[in-house]
């Protein structure tokens, strides 16, 4: 360190013209500094910033041998570095300068001379104090990485890219968007000039696409950024498009097949697009992609899985084959499902929320129903590429559906009935007039066409015997075949009959003979169906007895009131306490009335009985129908049970205590619906597979795919949901089908109300469509980590959304538009081929264009969004050259006509006669005054030229809204470390002399997600950030400041606690030596690690304690 | 006259102008959207635009009547993009010519503030009988520990017309077992609108007088019936050192009922509209609570005008309009009455005295025969049903 007595300081006091010294006495603060300690020579100085200014401060270095420098001008931030250098080029270290601001601290702040003098000399006085302690700091420099990202695949976007890499520098583009274009791809004509945008731009885009140096990252997004200029690192969220990019030609072929429509982004909302979609037709990369949002609600819903949103979407497209074999994809009972299904999709269904839901299960019957009418081709085999055998034992939906899975991995699969016919509950237990035989047979027989083998009349009870036969794998679905008992006296006598036994005997043709007055005691679908089919033998006074209320009957509530309209009475809240004989044969029953208590454990209220309430029923039969049970006597002695007497079996897996042994349906179960059913028959054929490949059965099985976040409703119109059409009450005779299913029109028509939530349908028609076989549904997203020296960000904007402005009228007027669908209109690949028309297609006679929408308000933007006024007049040229006599009608405030060969391109519109009326609108309303105004929109404002309201009534509103930030910017800025000005978009480090970089070294912003801005200022602002970028990749090496914190490793505890505060993640911890060590490139000096340190073991270079407190000393003095 | 005039901007006016709380003024950029949304479009000229203009620059014609145009209504306040606060700007005209001595005060208007400021309220009504309507009803007069102070309007008050008001009032208030009191001939008129009307020294008064008064009696809770009383015990008293607890009537049904205090027993089977008053929808933001307590009134059916919430169209007897004669034809009484008939109400459902005044007053001047709608207040209706 050198010797504080040979410390020689030299100051200069700027005058900055009159900026300065027309309110500070300059001479008065030289000679008080001249009475300081250490300063030899004190001066002021008209500009000391200019060439004599600093070539005087040079030679008096070297004249008296000054080694320490303050200059008392203006600030830091505009020329401490210009002094620095003087410094330096006199051959002293730069940090032995010290600048004090007397011009925007004293000067500019105050009239008061007296007092700016004496605020300068404390300025100037702190200055020189702590110039002397300042120390010699080395300034390092690190390499450069020579590529560049660019975020944001706009105009701006494009040109920073393409200027790099014609430098011959790699840029990774990433855009979020499927394509690159931004906003600038979907406009039609550019101002003043009126370039079509696309003969402008098209050449543009594909250089980017075919550019060697350039690696085109699209449909992805920036997920981290780490180090520092020079040298960041960045991850890249590479979303999956589902197609492959380089296998896709972009023929077009997929989405013609593709059944879901969604409005299209890119036309504003003016067409649809499909769920594999192409932005526009010169897209780059000139590729589709798959939207997919996610699974939709009645696909999660569904406990077996089925892609319902798929056949849907394919029925409403009228292709109802193709809509049958995407849900055979999952299972094979349609017919079934959609007559018996429980529907727990439609209880989740979105469009619910709309009016009423989607009728999935009706959809699901008319898929089966057609294909019955149409018949079908045999189902191929497949072929066995699997060497097991499984046996499935039981062949009601659990178990048939097991087997269909299976023999479609390719397993030998038999499937053995104790029954003379398969099907088991589904033939046995559910009566024909709801679902007919033949819809059954069909369907088990599609099984047994793909090779799965049904063993009719084959009980099995022994398990070695089976696995003796060479099966490998065993599934046991026999079902709850043995009713439950009531518990009451006299439950056995002659007439009791339990609904099982009596659907099951009527089932298979045997004759049964009933009473006239028949009770059915339970609330559950069996009941239903034996009160209705009791009805249907005859039975003259059918009644249902059920201990709760009507809310709690788990039956399908269409099926109750079926059976209601069929004549069958309902006795809720009441239940049976004896049956009442007479010579051991019944008589009737005596009941007891219920109230509902608390909460039980199947979530219902308890039923409680009213004491004193008993009455009875005369009747001649009893039919139970509360439930079934296991019957254990029918399965394999080595099995284990719940307590609920049910089969153990693990919950994931759903193997029994027996290796190789796995169990699923009622027989696990308890009585439940088919659906769940057919769900378990599936979870157990995943085991099995898993469990024949010698697979762990719990770890690793198929995760469920992620359910959709937010479906959109907007703009969906109430329709209501058609009535299951069902068999005239006279024509019920026997057992003829009840419910007669939906016609085609009708099935289409319902099938076009579904919202299309995951957007994707999965149908998969693409992949039969692409000849390429680009398509992949598999697809999953990847994450592209690549190092760069530079960050350009070219986000852009979002468009205003002139909604909340209600007054305009934007969504519910039609023929309100924004300007930037007035854009699409105009292009020729636009939705309308270049037309401007209303809604109702027909031309506009006349057209008001409102300016500043959402722009120069305090409601909504403060500033100028710059590009309205010009965007305007190019409507108005265009509505006048595209429509004969139309009148335009401006409603500006101020026309700002600012740049080259605008005020010019005003003169033109003017010229075109256009009508310019000075006044923001006030309200746009369809509430006409007089017969001029009958069915316009009439815009109404103050024609401040006038001097009179004017009411304007026009056939088109066209609205110029404001540019504002993109609605993720407060994300970007976190990401990146750069800062957002008041009005949110990012800020640049000087709106001056620096608006194309940040605060952030290496990161730069270009375009309008600095601010708003037209194409040409677009242009040279991302040039201009990347010639900053080019420079320092050409410099190769870039100065990292040296005021930056440093840990004294003697002093340090080791706590940690800089390495949390951080904010720049400079401090990173030496786990060997236990101590805290800073990233000089890291660290940008901010101070927090000095301050938090317990031990005070770090310094701030150029801000030592010695420093600051002789800075305050003699700012004090 | 020559053809060019001098612009000979006054200082002076343009500084009074600011001094008096039009200082907004100043941000004004001519847009016009002030005359555009203004009510006044609807039945003749009236150029808000133009008039900024003229402050600005200090040549306004204090003599024209525009000076009193403004019914302070505030939709233009709502939509200007500069943040100019237009009603100010107007009262800060109208007490250069009612203090300042400029220009000419309106003869009805005279009469109004000489009531007011001789009895205490615009009606001119003895001071002492300010407490009668209540005679015969057992009310209180509210002491310390006293819950809540009814607060009625003068109109409500003195005018036979609008008294019913008060009487509906006090039924729901006690049969829903409020703690409630009144004051009697020791306060007076709120004095929110004669302050628009430009007496500001009169305002101040008055303000005084009741702060003082409630002080005295230990108000902490106030019940008013008026949305102009709310507005200014609300929003302009704390400056004077009022701070109380405010309600209007309708957001304390609304309480009232949610809280299950206030039980309807009746339905009342017609088909209402409601009339958002300016100083209680725009200028509190107050639009759900009204409407949730009309439809919370079995039987009721709650019918919208095209104009509601906040671009309700205003009666025209906000800013002391009440007290300027406005010919006919030129009365937004009666377009907004137009609007309410088109819904199809039998009843046009208010919560202010004004409105109702004016409405009634449209009523009995229609040219359509028979009866056109009634026009009634909530605590009318909500004491039907219970």
């Amino acid at each position: 360190m050198e010797d504080k007595d040979n410390v020689r300081i030299g100051v200069y006091i700027c005058h900055c013209g009159h900026n300065i010294a027309g309110t500070v006495n300059t001479e008065e603060v030289a000679e008080f500094v001249r009475g300081l300690p250490a300063v030899v020579m004190a001066t002021d100085y008209m500009y000391v910033c200019s060439n004599p200014g600093q070539n005087m401060i040079k030679d008096d270095i070297k004249r008296l041998g000054l080694n320490r420098i303050v200059v008392a001008s203006c600030s830091p931030t505009l020329h401490e570095h210009t002094f620095r250098e003087a410094v330096q080029d006199a051959g002293l270290n730069p940090y032995l300068f010290q600048m004090a601001n007397i011009r925007e601290h004293c000067s500019w702040v105050t009239e008061d001379h007296a007092k700016a003098t004496e605020k300068a000399k404390a300025l100037v006085g702190a200055a020189v104090r702590r110039v002397f302690y300042h120390q010699p700091l080395e300034v390092k420099e690190v390499p450069v990485t020579p590529s560049v990202m660019v975020v944001g695949g706009g105009i701006a976007g494009i040109q920073a890219a393409l200027e790099i890499a014609n430098g011959g520098h790699k840029v990774y583009l990433v855009e979020r968007e499927p394509s690159i274009g931004g906003h600038m791809a979907q406009l039609d004509k550019t101002f003043p000039t009126l370039d079509c945008a696309s003969c402008i731009f098209t050449p543009l885009l594909s250089a980017i696409g075919q550019h060697p140096n350039i690696e085109l990252l699209t449909y992805s997004e920036v997920e981290e950024v780490s180090g520092y200029v020079g040298n960041y690192k960045v991850k890249i969220r590479k979303k999956a498009r589902y197609v492959d990019e380089d296998k896709c030609t972009g023929c077009g072929e997929c989405p013609r097949v593709c059944p879901v429509e969604v409005p299209a982004e890119f036309e504003m909302g003016l067409a649809q697009r499909q769920a594999i979609y192409r932005p526009f037709p010169q897209a780059v990369p000139n590729v589709f992609t798959i939207d997919k949002r996610g699974l939709p609600p009645c696909r999660v819903a569904c406990p077996a899985g089925v892609n319902a949103q798929g056949y849907v979407a394919l029925t409403s497209q009228g292709k109802f084959k193709e809509a049958l074999e995407v849900f055979r994809k999952t299972m094979p009972f349609a017919g079934v499902c959609g007559r018996v299904c429980t529907h727990p999709c439609e209880a989740e269904c979105e469009r619910g929320k709309v009016d009423e839901p989607i009728a999935i299960r009706s959809l699901k019957r008319f898929m089966a129903d057609y294909e019955l009418r149409v018949g079908r081709e045999k189902a191929p085999p497949i072929e066995r590429t699997k060497e097991d055998k499984v046996a499935i034992i039981g062949s009601g939906p659990a178990g048939l559906a097991c087997a269909y899975d299976l023999v479609r991995e390719g397993y030998t699969v038999t499937v053995f009935e104790a029954s003379p016919q398969s099907g088991g509950l589904l033939r046995y237990g559910i009566p024909e007039y709801r679902l007919p035989k033949k819809v059954l047979d069909n369907e088990i027989s599609y099984i047994k066409e793909l090779g799965v083998e049904i063993k009719t009349k084959t009980p099995v009870k022994d398990l070695t015997d089976v696995f003796n036969q060479g099966y490998k794998a065993v599934f046991l679905s026999t079902g709850a075949g043995i009713s439950q008992k009531m518990g009451i006296p006299n439950e056995n006598a002659k007439g009791v009959i339990h609904a099982l036994d009596f659907l099951k005997q009527l089932n298979s043709g045997i004759k049964v003979d009933l009473g006239e007055r028949v009770a059915v005691i339970g609330g559950g679908t069996a009941a239903i169906d034996a009160a209705r089919v009791a009805h249907r033998l005859g039975a003259k006074e059918v009644s249902i007895v059920y201990r709760r209320s009507r809310a709690e009957m788990p039956a399908i509530a269409t099926e109750v009131e079926e059976a209601e309209r069929e004549g069958v009475k309902i006795h809720i809240l009441a239940a049976p306490i004896s049956v009442l004989t007479k010579d051991n044969r019944l008589t009737g029953i005596q009941c007891i009335r219920m109230e509902l208590g608390e909460l039980d454990a199947s979530g219902r209220r308890r039923p409680i009985p009213i004491k004193g309430s008993e009455f009875d029923m005369d009747v001649d039969n009893v039919i139970i129908a509360i439930g079934q049970a296991v019957d254990k006597t029918m399965l394999p002695k080595e099995l284990d049970y719940t307590d609920w007497g049910t089969l153990f079996v693990d919950s994931v897996t759903l193997q029994t205590n027996i290796e190789g042994v796995f169990a699923g349906g009622d027989v696990v179960a308890g009585p439940a619906d088919v659906i769940g059913a057919i769900a378990a028959g599936k979870k157990a054929a995943v085991s099995i597979d898993r469990y024949l490949k010698r697979m762990d059965l719990a770890e690793g099985r198929p995760a469920p795919k992620k359910k959709v976040q937010e479906v959109s409703k907007e703009d969906v119109e109430t329709k209501t949901r058609p009535a299951m059409p069902v068999l005239d009450l006279k024509q019920r005779e026997g057992f003829v089908e009840v419910e007669l299913g939906f016609d085609e029109k009708t099935a289409i028509e319902e099938a076009k109300r579904c919202l299309n939530c995951g957007v994707c349908s999965e149908c998969l028609e693409c992949v039969r469509a692409c000849e390429a076989e680009a398509i992949n549904h598999e697809m999953e997203e990847e994450i592209v980590e690549a190092e760069v020296g530079n960050i350009i960000v070219a986000t852009g904007y979002d468009a205003f959304d002139p909604s909340v402005i209600a007054h305009y009228g934007y969504g519910r007027y039609d023929n309100v538009i924004t300007a930037l669908q007035l854009e699409r209109m105009c292009s020729a690949s636009g939705p309308t081929e270049g037309k401007i028309v209303l809604k109702d297609g027909s031309e506009p006679k006349s057209v008001a264009i409102i300016h500043c929408v959402g722009s120069r308000d305090k409601n909504y933007h403060e500033y100028c969004s710059r590009v309205c006024c010009m965007s305007s007049l190019k409507y108005s040229h265009l509505l006048k050259e595209k429509i004969e006599d139309v009148e335009v009608y401006q409603f500006y405030i101020d026309m700002r006509c600012f740049g080259k060969g605008y005020e010019e391109f005003y003169e033109r519109l003017s010229s075109e006669e256009v009508k310019f009326i000075r006044g923001k609108v006030g309200q746009v309303t369809d509430r006409a005054v007089g017969e001029e105004e009958q069915g316009k929109l009439v815009v109404v404002a103050d024609d401040s030229l006038l001097g009179t309201i004017i009411r304007v009534p026009v056939d088109m509103v066209v609205l110029s809204t404001a540019l504002e930030p993109r609605s993720d910017a407060g994300q970007v800025s976190r990401l990146l470390n750069i800062n957002r000005s008041a009005d949110g978009f990012f800020l640049e480090r000087h709106p001056k002399l620096d608006p194309v970089a940040t605060t952030t070294d290496g990161i730069f912003v270009v375009g309008c997600c600095q601010g708003p801005k037209d194409i040409p200022d677009t242009v040279a602002q991302a040039s201009a950030a990347a010639a900053r970028a080019l420079a320092m990749i050409s410099k190769g090496s870039v100065e990292i400041p040296a005021a930056v914190a440093s840990v004294n490793e003697e002093l340090c505890s080791g706590c940690k606690v800089c390495n949390l505060l951080c904010p720049y993640s400079a401090i990173s911890f030496d786990e060997e030596e236990k101590v805290s060590r800073v990233n000089e490139a890291l660290c940008k000096g901010c101070g927090v690690c000095v301050a938090a340190c317990p031990t005070a073991a770090i310094t701030g270079r150029h801000f030592t304690t010695e420093q600051i407190m002789a800075e305050l000393e003699g700012a004090l003095i | 006259m020559s053809t060019m005039e001098t612009l000979a901007p006054s200082r002076e006016v343009v500084d009074i102008i600011k001094e008096e709380g039009g200082d907004t003024l100043k941000l004004c950029y001519q847009c016009g959207i002030c005359s555009a949304v203004c009510p006044w479009t609807y039945v003749r000229n009236f150029f808000v635009r133009r008039l900024m203009h003229q402050a600005q620059l200090g040549v306004v014609d204090f003599e024209d009547e525009d000076v009193w145009r403004c019914v302070g209504c505030s939709l233009c306040v709502d939509r200007c993009p500069r943040g100019v606060k237009v009603v100010d700007v107007m009262r800060a005209l109208r007490r250069v010519v009612m203090e300042v001595g400029a220009g000419i005060v309106p003869s009805s208007l005279r009469v109004t503030v000489k009531n007011i400021a001789g009895v205490g309220n615009p009606l001119g009504e003895p001071p002492a009988k300010r407490a009668d309507w209540a005679k015969d009803l057992g009310i209180r007069t509210h002491t310390p520990g006293t819950e809540v102070l009814y607060f009625p309007c003068c109109y409500q008050v003195y005018d036979p017309s609008v008294k019913r008001v008060a009487l509906a009032t006090v039924h729901i208030l006690k049969e829903a077992d409020v703690d409630f009191g009144i004051l009697g001939d020791n306060v007076v008129c709120c004095g929110e609108s004669i302050r628009k009307a430009g007496t500001e020294s009169l305002f101040q008064n008055l303000a005084q007088t009741n702060i003082s008064a409630f002080i005295e009696a230990g108000v902490k809770k106030i019940v008013v019936t008026s949305p102009h009383c709310y507005h200014t015990f609300r929003d302009e008293y704390p400056e004077l050192g009022g701070n109380f607890e405010v309600t209007h009537f309708t957001q304390y049904l609304a309480e009232l009922i949610t809280e299950g205090r206030l039980k309807f027993t009746k339905e009342l089977a017609k088909k209402v509209t409601y009339h958002d008053s300016c100083c209680l929808g725009r200028y509190a933001g107050i639009y759900d609570k009204p409407r949730q307590v009309l439809e919370s009134i079995p039987g009721l059916e709650l019918v919208e005008m095209g104009d509601n919430y906040e671009y309700s169209l205003c009666c025209g007897g906000c800013a002391g309009r009440l007290w300027i004669e406005t010919k006919k034809g030129e009365r937004f009484s009666d377009l907004r009455l137009g609007q309410a008939i088109e819904t199809g109400a039998s009843v046009l459902a208010v919560n202010c005295p004004y409105c109702m005044l004016n409405f009634e007053d449209s009523v009995l001047t229609s040219d359509k025969e028979g009866d056109v709608i009634e026009v009634r207040d909530m605590a009318e209706l909500v004491r039907e049903a219970i």
